[in-house]
C-alpha cells in the first residue's frame, strides 16, 4: 500500500487498466467457454485436420493440400466464436449485473473495463494465431514462406472486423440471453462464408460472390493469398476495412453503460 | 398544518438543527429537477447536507430517492438547477468528484466468480489514497471470506462487500442507497452499527432508505420526498413529535376518575374510556403530568403503557397530506 501511495503517476495512468486485466482475465479462466471456443477448438481442429491422410491431397485447380486451404478458414474461425461470443456475452453480462454502472461510480471509466475485455480476447486470438501458424508450418509440412506484410494485415484487419462485431452485438444485445441467441444466428451463416463445411472454392460462382463480400470471406481470400506469398489483392482488404468502420461506427453509436 | 416552507426553512427549531446547520456544508442542491420522457423524478428540490451528518432520504418507492443521490454522485445530469459536492460540479469534474465520493448502488452485483479480496484490491487501485483491504474486512465482519467468491457470499455478506467498496478509496462522503433491503434483523443492526462508526470517522453518509426505524436511529436529519418534492426536512425526533400524533397514555385507575381532572391538565388533548381502561392522547411530558394528578388524589394506576408518535406516523401523516392536496389541486384544474 505504501509503495502505491509514493508513485501516484503510475497509479493513476496504468494501473487500473492492469488490475481490470489482471481480474478479468483471472474470471474469464474460472467461465472458460470463451477460451475453450477461442482457443481449444481451433488447435483441436488442426490436429485432426493435420492426422487425416486425405488432406494431404492437393485440391484439384489449387496447387495447395486440402489442409493448407482449412488453416485460413481456422483462423478466422477463432475470430468467428470469439467475435460472436467471448468478446460480448462478458460484457452484456458485467452490464447486466451491474458491474460497469458500479466501476462508472469511481475514478476510473468503465471504458477501461471494456479494453481490458477487448485486450484479453486478443491475447487469446493471438495465441490461437501463433498455434495455428507454428503448428501447421512445423508439424504439419506447411510452406512457411508467407507474405509476411501482407497476412500480418490481413490479420489484423480481420480482427477490427470481428472485434467490433462484437462489441457492437454488446451494444444492442439487452440481455446475456438475446446476445447468445445472437452470436448463434450468426454463427452457421459466418462459418459457411469463411468456408469450415465446403471451401469457398467448390461453391457455386453466386455464392463465391457473396462470399468474397464477407469480412469473413474476404479475410479468408487474403490470408490465402498472402500464405502462398503475394500480397492480397485490394477489394477483400477494403472489404474487411469498411466492415470495421461499420460495425465500429454502429457499436458506439448505440453502446449503453447500464 | 405546518407548510413546507417552514419545515425546510429550518428558523426557529430546536437547537440539534442549528447546530448542524452551523457546519460546514459539503453537499449543496439547488433547484434541482429532473424529467424522464413525461415522469417527473425530481422536481425543484434544494437542500444542503452537512459535514460529518448522516443525511436520511426517506420516501415512498418511485419517490425520486435514487434519481436525487445518482445526481449527487453524477452518474445522472440533471435536466436544471445545480449540484455541488466539495464545490465541485458532479458532471464536469468526474474523476476529482469519484475520489470524494464512494458509493454503493441499489440493484448493482459483482461478477459471481470474483473474489472479495480482488474486487476490493481491484477498487484500491482505483483511488490515490486507499483504506487497507484487510483493515476494511476485518472491521466489517467479512474477513474470513476474504477468498470466497461473490456468488458464495450470504445477503448480508455481499452487502458488507458493497459497503466495503464504497468505502476503499476512503471517501469523505458515502451514498448508501437501501443498503439494508433483504437482510436479516442481525444483519440489519450490524450494518447501523458499521454505519455509526463510519460517520465517527469523519465521513458524512447519505443514507437513501425506505425504513423509518433506520432512518430514526442512524438520521441526524431526514428529508421526506413525495413524488420529486421535499415535503420534510428535519432530525427524525423533531417530526416525530410534531406530525407523528402526539403521545397515547393508556393506564387501569384503581377507583373511577373524573376526566375534568385529566382534562384541564397542559398537554392533554382528550380522554376515552374502554373498559376499565382511560386513554389520554395529547402531546409533551403528558405522562409524568398524568400520574402525578393521580397521585395527588390517591388514585393507583396500573398497566400503565405508553406510546409515543415515531417517525414512520409522521410518514404516513405527512405522505398522505401530501396525496389529498394533490388530488385537490387535479379535482380544482
Amino acid at each position: 500500500m505504501s509503495a502505491q501511495a509514493h508513485d501516484t503517476k503510475v497509479h493513476k495512468s496504468s494501473k487500473p487498466f492492469w488490475e481490470l486485466m489482471k481480474v478479468e482475465g483471472k474470471l474469464a479462466i474460472r467461465e472458460p467457454a470463451g477460451i475453450i471456443f477461442g482457443l481449444g477448438l481451433p488447435v483441436f481442429l488442426l490436429i485432426i485436420f493435420g492426422s487425416i491422410p486425405a488432406f494431404r491431397n492437393t485440391v484439384p485447380g489449387t496447387a495447395l493440400s486440402a489442409f493448407e486451404v482449412y488453416i485460413p478458414i481456422l483462423m478466422v474461425t477463432v475470430l468467428i466464436f470469439i467475435g460472436l461470443f467471448g468478446l460480448p456475452i462478458p460484457i452484456v453480462r458485467d452490464r447486466e449485473i451491474g458491474w460497469l454502472r458500479r466501476i462508472s461510480t469511481t475514478p476510473v471509466s468503465p471504458t477501461k473495463l471494456l479494453a481490458a475485455q477487448v485486450a484479453i480476447n486478443i491475447i487469446i486470438a493471438g495465441i490461437s494465431f501463433a498455434i495455428l501458424t507454428v503448428g501447421s508450418v512445423f508439424f504439419f509440412g506447411v510452406n512457411g514462406s508467407f507474405e509476411i506484410p501482407g497476412f500480418v494485415l490481413s490479420i489484423v484487419l480481420v480482427t477490427i472486423a470481428l472485434f467490433s462485431l462484437g462489441v457492437l452485438i454488446a451494444a444492442i444485445a439487452p440481455s446475456q440471453g438475446v446476445s447468445t441467441a445472437m452470436g448463434q444466428g450468426l454463427l452457421y451463416p459466418l462459418l459457411f462464408f469463411a468456408g469450415i463445411y465446403v471451401p469457398v472454392q467448390f461453391l457455386p460462382g453466386y455464392l463465391q460472390t457473396i462470399s468474397d463480400f464477407t469480412p469473413v470471406g474476404a479475410a479468408v481470400q487474403a490470408l490465402d493469398s498472402s500464405m502462398q506469398g503475394t500480397f492480397p489483392s485490394i477489394v477483400p482488404l477494403l472489404v474487411m476495412a469498411a466492415y470495421a468502420v461499420f460495425f465500429s461506427f454502429i457499436a458506439i453509436r448505440y453502446f449503453r453503460w447500464e | 398544518m405546518i407548510s413546507t416552507e417552514n419545515l425546510t426553512k429550518k428558523s426557529g427549531e430546536p437547537n440539534e438543527i442549528a447546530e448542524v446547520t452551523n457546519r460546514k456544508r459539503v453537499v449543496n442542491v439547488d433547484h434541482l429537477h429532473k424529467v424522464y420522457g413525461k415522469i417527473v423524478a425530481v422536481d425543484d428540490v434544494s437542500f444542503s447536507i452537512a459535514e460529518g451528518e448522516i443525511f436520511g432520504i426517506i420516501g415512498p418507492n418511485g419517490a425520486g430517492k435514487t434519481t436525487m443521490v445518482e445526481c449527487i454522485s453524477g452518474l445522472r445530469v440533471p435536466d436544471s438547477g445545480t449540484v455541488t459536492v466539495y464545490n465541485l460540479n458532479p458532471n464536469d469534474d468526474r474523476e476529482e468528484l469519484r475520489k470524494l465520493v464512494g458509493v454503493q448502488l441499489q440493484e448493482s452485483s459483482l461478477p459471481p466468480r470474483i473474489k472479495v479480496v480482488e474486487a476490493l484490491e481491484l477498487f484500491a487501485s482505483f483511488y490515490p489514497d486507499p483504506v487497507v483491504s484487510n483493515d476494511l474486512l476485518e472491521s466489517l465482519g467479512i474477513a474470513q471470506k476474504r477468498n470466497a467468491r461473490f456468488k458464495q457470499l450470504s445477503g448480508g455478506q455481499k452487502q458488507r462487500l458493497s459497503i466495503a467498496l464504497a468505502l476503499i478509496g476512503n471517501p469523505k462522503i458515502a451514498i448508501l442507497d437501501e443498503l439494508t433491503t433483504g437482510l436479516d434483523p442481525d444483519a440489519r443492526r450490524e450494518t447501523w452499527t458499521l454505519i455509526e462508526r463510519v460517520r465517527d470517522r469523519g465521513v458524512t453518509v447519505i443514507l437513501v432508505t425506505h425504513y423509518m426505524d433506520e432512518a430514526e436511529r442512524l438520521c441526524d436529519r431526514v428529508a421526506l420526498i413525495n413524488h420529486g418534492k421535499v415535503i420534510a426536512l428535519d432530525t427524525p425526533a423533531a417530526l416525530a413529535a410534531r406530525e407523528g400524533g402526539g403521545v397515547r397514555m393508556q393506564f387501569v385507575p384503581s377507583e373511577p376518575v373524573n376526566d375534568k381532572v385529566l382534562t384541564v391538565l397542559p398537554g392533554v388533548t382528550s380522554v376515552e374510556h374502554r373498559g376499565s381502561r382511560v386513554i389520554v392522547a395529547g402531546s409533551g411530558d403528558l405522562t409524568t403530568r398524568v400520574l402525578y394528578a393521580l397521585l395527588k388524589m390517591g388514585v393507583n394506576a396500573s398497566d400503565v403503557q405508553v406510546k409515543s408518535g415515531n417517525l414512520e406516523d409522521a410518514f404516513v401523516k405527512l405522505t398522505q397530506t401530501d396525496e389529498n392536496t394533490r388530488k385537490q389541486e387535479v379535482d380544482s384544474k
